[in-house]
């Protein structure tokens, strides 16, 4: 016969889990249950089910423009702060004592700085030295607030790396450039592809620091931001289900990348 | 014919700590030589100074009559096979061992010869294109040997390399080894702590201590004729029998140990009467029997302890009071011994003297 006592601990250990599961879950899906509702302002029930809205944001020069626009600045991004990333963590990985832990500080630093006061401290910064605020200022912006996350990540990796095989790059005839290219870049891959993403992530769901730092020319968080100022309507849940729907496909899929090349 | 390695007074320190001391070395082209001694007794230091991975504080290190003491480790032609095999983790196992011969700049064409060559030589042609991670141990090893032979080395370095496999695989490997060493006629220079890696597959074995070397020669001899007690100890198992020295004359020498006297060939040394001395007597020298055997030296004895081991019977046998020699005989050899009333003996040829100052280190 099983037990007949209750496990208070273990059931009360899962039932906050499953609180949890809803809280987060519960919000999103209404957004998305109500993006397909026949209808032009929110409320319930839904009653019929229609994609026309899908129909009319995919035609939606402003959203498509904005796509596009927030696309560019994240790419933009992640180039520029995947290369100062993997430079500060190869700097970092090469000091030692107390040096290291003052340069890992220093670049960890953007990470915590509030986005407000890195924001507003960015526009004062390029109102000083002239430059005008628009997309230049906004990739400064994001590049300072990613840096970290791909120096965390590539460091991590770095700090795994077995030392003797850049000596054995070395003993077999590499120099030192040849060797980072063709031995420690390579195996740095997964947490540099990993950062990669982290960055895209970041640069396209920024507000604050593209508001402050942005011309006229909006962003989607910008655009969705100006649209929900104007009164909600479906549309509004239909851009944000795309945006759900996209950044979770892109992050399962780097998790899944990861995951696969951690375990070789 | 010209030694392909030469070190010349090499010193190595970090610090205040001496790794190694006044370093006096010729490598001979084409042999398995050996680096054997205790963790810290600089043979590591040594191999990483002949790859380039440390300069010496002073002194020349020769390779093939060139003085590559200051030349950084990709321009030096040695190549190491590291402890852990150090094998690139994306790359195949035909990329890895390319990846020395495009470095050196070789064609396409004969890489991929070369490279089929050596696969061929270790059996493992299936997997080229398997990743490190995919190979058992064993193989991992054989492609990082492969790896290192790819570029043709003038001497190949091994660290430890059979370290991290099990015992059975390690004896296989060592035979292995030293057939490959034979086949492809390379200068081998391994490294190790391990004394039957040592005695199984070297020409040469230089045992290190304390940053010196105590004694440099082919197996055989360091085996039989041990110049320091520290070789005697370290090289298998042995009886170092604290002596004085009654009797000496032509090459035979008679000592008293523990009150029984030993007679022994003197070998090089000429001890005085008087002389403190060791004695090494190898424990499978030492004959068990129940009667008086007929050899030069036989004392009676009881066994302390007798512990079976398939092929051969170790004991240790009281001799006098308290005093334990270890003995390893074939078991049929004391079948039916009585334990308290049985004779040990050995020929007087069996035994090496070493001078009590060497004893002390």
């Amino acid at each position: 016969m099983r037990a007949v006592f209750l496990d208070w601990p273990g059931l009360a250990l899962k039932s906050f889990y499953w609180l949890f599961v809803l809280y987060l879950f519960l919000p999103l899906s209404l957004m998305v249950a109500v993006s397909f509702k026949d209808a032009s302002f929110i409320s319930f029930p839904l009653g019929n089910l229609t994609i026309d809205w899908y129909a009319k944001v995919i035609q939606d020069k402003q959203f498509l423009d904005a796509c596009l626009y927030t696309i560019m600045i994240a790419a933009a991004t992640t180039a520029i702060a995947t290369v100062i990333g993997v430079w500060i963590a190869m700097l970092i990985g090469s000091l030692r004592g107390a040096a290291q832990y003052v340069a890992f500080a220093v670049a960890c630093l953007p990470a915590v700085v509030p986005g407000m006061i890195s924001a507003i401290s960015l526009r004062i910064f390029i109102t000083t030295i002239d430059l005008p605020t628009g997309t230049v200022a906004i990739i400064l912006g994001h590049v300072v607030h990613a840096v970290p996350f791909v120096v965390v990540m590539v460091l991590t990796r770095l700090r795994s790396m077995p030392g003797n095989l850049v000596d054995a790059a070395r003993d077999l005839g590499a120099d030192s450039i040849v060797t980072f290219f063709r031995v420690t870049l390579p195996y740095l891959g997964p947490a540099i592809f990993g950062g990669m993403i982290f960055c895209l992530l970041l640069s396209s769901d920024d507000f604050v620091r593209t508001f402050f730092l942005g011309g006229y020319r909006p962003t989607l968080p910008m655009l969705i931001f100006a649209r929900v100022q104007s009164g909600m309507s479906p549309e509004i849940n239909v851009m944000a289900t795309l945006v759900l729907v996209v950044t979770a496909v892109v992050g399962l899929y780097a998790e899944y990348l990861t995951r696969r090349s951690r375990i070789r | 014919m010209e030694p392909v390695v030469q070190f010349e007074n090499v010193r190595k320190s970090f610090g205040s700590f001496v790794a190694v001391e006044n370093l006096n070395l010729n490598i001979e082209r084409g042999k398995f030589v050996t680096l054997l001694g205790p963790s810290g007794c600089g043979k590591s230091t040594t191999l990483r100074m002949l790859g380039g991975f440390e300069t010496p504080t002073s002194g020349r290190i020769l390779l093939s009559g060139r003085d590559v003491t200051q030349v950084p480790p990709n321009r030096r032609n040695v190549n190491i096979v590291f402890q852990d095999y150090a094998l690139f983790p994306h790359m195949t196992v035909a990329k890895n061992i390319a990846f020395g011969l495009e470095l050196k700049g070789v064609d396409n064409r004969q890489i991929q010869k070369r490279v089929s060559e050596l696969l061929e030589l270790v059996q493992l042609q299936e997997f080229a294109s398997r990743l490190p991670s995919e190979l058992s141990g064993g193989q991992r090893q054989r492609v990082a040997l492969m790896r290192a032979l790819a570029p043709d080395p003038d001497v190949l370095l091994l660290d430890e390399p059979l370290s991290a496999l099990d015992a059975k695989l390690r004896q296989t490997m060592q035979v292995e080894l030293k057939a490959i060493q034979e086949q492809t006629g390379k200068t081998f220079m391994f490294v190790t702590h391990d004394q039957e890696e040592a005695l199984t597959m070297s020409d040469t074995i230089v045992v290190m201590n304390n940053g010196r070397i105590e004694q440099m020669g082919d197996p055989a001899t360091l085996y039989n004729r041990p110049g320091s007690a520290f070789v005697a100890t370290f090289l298998g198992e042995t009886n170092l029998l604290r002596s004085d020295v009654v009797g000496a004359e032509a090459g035979e020498a008679a000592v008293r140990w523990n009150g029984v006297t030993i007679k022994t060939s003197a070998g090089a040394l000429s001890p005085k009467p008087g002389d403190a001395i060791y004695v090494v007597l190898r424990p499978e020298a030492i004959q068990c029997s129940a009667h008086e055997p007929s050899v030069a030296n036989r004392v009676q004895g009881r066994i302390r302890q007798r512990v079976f081991k398939g092929n051969h019977t170790s004991l240790k046998v009281e001799i006098g009071d308290g005093h334990l020699l270890n003995a390893l005989v074939h078991p049929s050899e004391v079948e039916g011994l009585s334990r308290d009333d049985i004779w040990v003996g050995w020929p007087s040829e069996a035994t090496t003297l070493i001078p009590s100052r060497n004893a002390a280190s």
